[in-house]
């Protein structure tokens, strides 16, 4: 099993992960935020330097490090001549520095880095690949990985079709706390992308999504368990799709995300649930899901029919294992 | 008692009533006090899973609770007001703010219930 990790993006940060922890195959770590930027919250701003560091360090460690450049949005300056060298002159110093793969959302920067460099070429979550269909066109582009999806993560005939249908590699992220079907995906992807991306910035008060994500979710705790969050102890339920996953969480502090690491490579989680999840903070702060009475779910998920209002499963299981936490 | 055990306290018990109240889990983000250069001081809930329509219904007791709070807080809460944001029924924060002077004059003139796409007054000055 490879295990993808999440890094905050600092030297200090790094070895801290690598000394803690054996389980880890890759790193990954957002960019310089002046060049692409990426989809996601992010902490760090590393020059071509600290790139260059850590890639160096990483690989004495035998651990790959993995550049993420995914914004989902930027308004267009990818395709201005401009926009073309900027971005090109950025992927050379990646490259030189032999960096082992680039995260990358907009196909136009998959078709780049494919033609243009020998770099593994990764399609990220926020390419929204959940269909076979989607994954051929990305192949044709030139990825190498795909990272799925993750509202497929409960519909096995999908990841299978998918697994079928391309050649590529294929990663699942296991832990993003998001809701399913999200309605907000797309917007605050993009939100993210122009405030962590090289400008202009939006000067945002309140980020209206944040808000609206965790007030559903207080609201209504079965959007909780609806999320498609994979367990620790239902990897390998997902060997035959792919033995390669992705922990999320780059704006964690290390002791969060060695614990989670801890969690996945044990393939065991005793504890709140929510504490693995990488997904609004303050949920975990209110509610309590003990992993444990979560066993053997997967059984009912494998066979999900995404009916919900039909069905009713996650309603009843959220009644019975999603506790509020008092104080 | 110190102003953070205080803080802690009144945090605690206010996001206990307003569950018990509602039946929903709201979540009481951030309790703050605070103290502006213009000489107003108050109180900043940063608060989650609150709508308008919520203190639509159950002003009087959010209003009762908020009074129960302050004055633990040994403050006077003249002017409360809930921070929207626009255009939504998302509540932010719940504020009291004890007002200075000078902006006595400007927030003791506030008629109506929302005077900013922001601001839901529960109480004028």
């Amino acid at each position: 099993m490879k295990l993808y990790v999440p890094h905050v993006g600092h030297m200090e940060g790094l070895r801290s992960l690598l000394e803690g922890s054996d389980d880890i195959y890759a790193v990954y770590m957002a960019g310089s935020p002046d060049y692409i930027g990426t989809g996601r919250t992010n902490l760090s701003a590393p020059s071509i330097e600290d790139i260059a560091e850590q890639v160096e360090y990483a690989h004495s460690k035998n651990v790959k490090l993995e550049i993420v450049l995914n914004s989902s949005c930027m308004g267009g300056q990818q395709l201005s001549p401009e926009g073309y060298r900027t971005i090109s002159w950025y992927f050379d110093r990646l490259n030189e520095m032999e960096v082992d793969s680039v995260t990358v959302a907009d196909p136009y920067l998959v078709e780049m880095l494919s033609r243009d460099y020998d770099i593994e070429v990764v399609v990220s979550v926020l390419s929204f690949v959940d269909s076979p269909q989607k994954a051929m066109f990305y192949e044709e582009l030139g990825a190498d990985t795909i990272v799925v999806d993750p509202v497929v993560n409960r519909d096995f005939q999908k990841l299978e079709a998918i697994k079928e249908s391309v050649s590529c590699n294929l990663k699942l992220l296991v832990n993003e706390g998001c809701l399913y079907q999200c309605p907000f995906r797309y917007a605050h992807f993009n939100f993210f992308s122009h405030a962590n991306g090289p400008g202009p910035k939006p000067n945002v008060l309140d980020d209206y999504y944040y808000y609206k994500c965790l007030s559903i979710r207080l609201r209504d705790p079965e959007q909780i368990i609806k999320s498609p969050w994979i367990r620790p102890e239902d990897l390998p339920h997902y060997l035959p799709i792919t033995d390669t996953f992705k922990i999320g969480g780059r704006t964690h502090f290390i002791n969060w995300i060695l614990n989670t690491v801890n969690a996945y490579s044990n393939q065991h989680y005793d504890g709140n649930l929510l504490d693995l999840l990488d997904s609004i903070r303050d949920l975990r702060e209110v509610f309590e899901i003990p992993n444990s009475e979560l066993d053997g779910t997967i059984k009912q998920w494998e066979n999900c029919s995404k009916n919900c209002k039909k069905c009713g499963y996650c309603k009843r299981l959220s009644e019975k294992v999603v506790r509020v936490i008092e104080r | 008692m110190t102003i953070a055990e205080s803080l802690l306290s009144v945090r605690n018990d206010l996001e206990r009533k307003l569950r018990e109240m509602l039946g929903i889990p709201v979540f009481l983000a951030e309790l703050d006090a605070f103290a502006l250069p213009c000489g107003c001081s108050g109180a900043t809930i940063n608060i989650r899973g609150l709508r308008v329509d919520d203190v639509d219904v159950f002003e009087e007791h959010i209003l009762k609770f908020i009074d129960e709070s302050a004055e633990k807080m040994e403050m006077d809460p003249f002017f409360v007001f809930a921070r929207l944001i626009p255009g939504t029924a998302e509540i932010a924060s719940l504020n009291i703010r004890m007002l200075c002077d000078s902006c006595y004059q400007e927030f003791g003139r506030i008629e109506g219930k929302q005077p900013r796409p922001d601001i839901y007054v529960l109480r004028t000055a």
